[in-house]
């Protein structure tokens, strides 16, 4: 079929509604339109948003058993935190929700997550320079977890770190990424 | 504006196309039958819209598919009123093809130009079907696992439905690919084709109208006579889908797949006149309902436009008597499934069953469903939990109904008045202390208290527990216990006072086992003679109270 002769018979044939009526069915075709697509887009719009108000991922911020104290030394070690948490619909036992690097320094025993407050990419221990390094973006920390080079706005994030009974637990946290001030999640 | 408008237009046409859109002549004016295109039109892009919004919160594994769609239904705003509106607009699009069809049969308007759209509708009735099919078995709950299995049996009977239902499950046995590919189907490939179809219906459907409009005496712009008629059909069409949602309180879910269950699935409504026919098709002949019956219908219908052109009015009375009996074989067989279903005690009973335990395994999804998949939600079930806890801690030594350990009593009917009265008659026996250090309690042959007394004894003991027990016996196993037998020359029977044996102050009752399952080396309880380590360090409060109230309901009424 030829758009041509489409065309020439779309020009209306007969008797035509008047202005006012055509202005009335417009403003129909409007306003019905919004009902039908308002039932809809509202409910949508609250189900895209409902883990914007509703914790749907939980769990894992209590005291993790990571070993005994012996084990510890002024050389960094790499523990790896399990614990129980919510996954949306699933919850989960016993499974791996991060690591950390624990080291004794001084007096004092402590935790750092190795998650990095860059970019959030994980930090590693440089054993030769005795220091830890962000291998994606070259940040570089000391033992302290004071950052020394690099791109990364502030100091490793330290994690609550309980030791009695010969037994270390730490406390695992996320914190946002990019900022000057460590602030959970 | 005509500035812009002629911008947007040079640039990309598509002032053009609106004006094509709008413009299009509708012959002999706007009127409701010109209504049922559009809203099959809105009832699609609705469906892709929710369904993509379904899809944000569901995931498509045998472990996964409950639990996420209970998380969706129960707990996410608005997903039961989304998925209610998804499943009910699949039925209102059910009958709006078949209202279609029928309106094309009836006006003849099925003929030459229009056979293309005939078959069209046609086609898309089989996909939207195609949906409610796979979208049914999604949830991964019991209807949705029990009718697939009928489905996939339903297709091995065809030739070659071997490799089908092989290449359907993804396997020998139905999982997590039956899930994959189910959806997949559900929501690339029968949406796909559904839009294929309703773009031949639309364009074929104007193409058509375009030429009558050439020879009508008067037509009239679609937009906006037609379009306001076509957007008050939509509007009735999506308070009839809200309706029907809030009045069931959108779709229905039930209790996880579960192989083992004896659930009878019945197939979605308009499913049910071919689930009829079947039953009057036994054995061999099955395929004749499966297949012969509605393979011949459908052919039917394909040709149908064409012998009514080629026959002339043989041909028009032929067509509308056949599709006449059709619908109402199919209304027939409707309404008896139906019927038939209501008077149907085993299905209701088991309808009931599976009401009970779908509200049962939905409540405990809340907490969070194991990793484990749907069916191990029951392991959020206090029950289960406070058997785990048993299994774990007690079974070592303790034994209920021939599992676990004999080194300490049997606690199998325990507190009941058959246990007390044979614990009493001889706490020597392996059954009670036999494997324990515990020798001091002598037995009480039959020869000194005969049987009627030692069940006035166990009676006394059932009312210090403080369950409901008869006085008057229990008075008389009290007397022989405090004064004949000289029982409390061990056992006091005042709370709180040291003896021998162990107090029997709220003896069997379940704070009276808390106290034992925590310290059983209490002074007023088993004292330097209990073997039983303390639990009160190793349990919770709560843990060991539930444990308690567990065994307490060991002994049954007995």
């Amino acid at each position: 079929m030829s758009d041509d002769t489409s065309q020439e018979s779309d020009e209306p044939k007969g008797a035509q509604p008047d202005a006012s009526r055509r202005r009335f069915m417009m403003a129909g075709v409007g306003l019905l339109g919004t009902a039908v697509a308002g039932a809809t887009a509202a409910p949508v719009v609250q189900l895209i948003a409902y883990p914007l108000s509703n914790d749907t991922t939980t769990g894992g911020d209590v005291l993790i058993d990571v070993g005994a104290v012996a084990q510890f030394s002024d050389k960094p070690l790499k523990v790896d935190l399990y614990a129980d948490k919510i996954d949306a619909w699933n919850k989960a036992t016993n499974v791996k929700i991060g690591s950390a690097w624990v080291v004794q320094r001084g007096e004092e025993l402590i935790a750092m997550s190795t998650i990095c407050p860059h970019l959030g990419c994980a930090i590693d221990y440089d054993e030769a320079g005795e220091r830890f390094v962000c291998p994606c973006h070259d940040s570089y920390f000391d033992l302290d977890g004071k950052e020394t080079e690099g791109p990364s706005p502030r100091r490793m994030d330290r994690l609550e770190l309980v030791s009695a009974d010969n037994l270390v637990r730490v406390r695992y946290q996320r914190f946002k990424q990019g900022t000057d001030v460590k602030e959970p999640v | 504006m005509n500035n812009l408008l002629a911008f947007i237009e040079d640039r990309t046409a598509l002032v053009g196309l609106w004006k094509r859109f709008a413009d299009h002549p509708v012959p002999a004016g706007p009127a409701v039958q010109g209504v049922l295109p559009a809203l099959l039109v809105y009832l699609f892009i609705q469906q892709v819209v929710i369904g993509m919004m379904l899809a944000l919160y569901y995931s498509p594994s045998a472990t996964d598919a409950w639990a996420s769609t209970v998380y969706l239904n129960d707990q996410v705003a608005a997903g039961w009123f989304l998925r209610g509106i998804h499943y009910h607009a699949t039925s209102v699009m059910v009958v709006a093809l078949v209202a279609y069809l029928a309106q094309l049969a009836i006006t003849g308007m099925y003929k030459r130009p229009r056979e293309a759209v005939w078959l069209c509708v046609l086609l898309l009735l089989a996909v939207v079907m195609g949906l409610g099919i796979t979208g049914n078995v999604l949830p991964w709950d019991e209807q949705g696992y029990w009718a697939i299995q009928v489905e996939l049996g339903i297709a091995e009977q065809t030739p070659g439905g071997g490799i089908i239902r092989t290449l359907v499950q993804g396997g020998s046995q139905g999982g997590n690919f039956l899930l994959t590919r189910l959806y997949v189907i559900h929501v690339f490939v029968l949406p796909g084709a559904a839009l294929a179809l309703l773009t031949g219906i639309v364009v074929l459907g104007r193409r058509a109208q375009r030429g009558e409009a050439r020879v009508a005496s008067a037509t009239q712009p679609f937009f906006p006579s037609q379009a306001f008629i076509n957007m008050i059909g939509m509007a009735v069409a999506a308070g009839v889908i809200v309706t029907m949602t809030m009045m069931t309180h959108g779709s229905e879910l039930f209790a996880p797949a579960d192989p083992s269950s004896a659930f009878q699935a019945r197939p979605e409504w308009y499913f049910l006149p071919l689930f009829k026919l079947r039953m009057f098709f036994e054995g061999p002949l099955e395929p004749v309902a499966t297949m012969v019956i509605p393979g011949a219908a459908v052919g039917f219908m394909v040709v149908a436009p064409f012998i009514d052109a080629k026959l002339g009015r043989v041909g028009r009375v032929l067509v509308l008597a056949g599709l006449g009996l059709m619908m109402a074989a199919i209304v027939a067989l409707t309404a008896l499934s139906i019927s038939d279903d209501a008077s149907n005690e085993s299905l209701q009973e088991s309808m009931k069953v599976a009401k009970e335990d779908a509200e049962k395994t939905r409540a405990l999804a809340k907490e969070g469903v194991p990793t484990a998949g749907g069916p191990a939600v029951w392991e959020n079930d206090p029950e289960f939990k406070v058997k785990a806890l048993f299994k774990e801690h007690c079974a070592t030594c303790h034994a209920i109904a021939g599992r676990g350990g004999e080194e300490a009593p049997d606690l199998t009917d325990y507190g009941s008045r058959a246990w007390l009265a044979a614990l009493v008659r001889n706490p020597q026996e392996p059954r009670f202390f036999g494997g324990t250090k515990h020798e001091t309690m002598d037995p009480y042959p039959v020869a000194d208290v005969p049987d009627d007394q030692m069940q006035a004894i166990a009676e006394y003991l059932v009312q210090l527990s403080g369950a409901p027990a008869d006085a008057a016996l229990a008075k008389v196993g009290e007397k022989l216990v405090v004064d004949e037998l000289d029982c409390a020359g061990c056992h006091e029977v005042e709370a709180g006072v040291e003896g021998e044996g162990p107090n029997l102050a709220g003896r069997g009752s379940q704070a009276w086992i808390a106290r034992v399952i925590a310290d059983p080396s209490a002074a007023d309880l088993f004292g330097d003679e209990a073997e039983m380590p303390k639990f009160k360090a190793k349990l919770s409060e709560e843990q060991i109270q539930a444990l308690a109230a567990y065994l307490v309901g060991l002994g049954g009424d007995s």
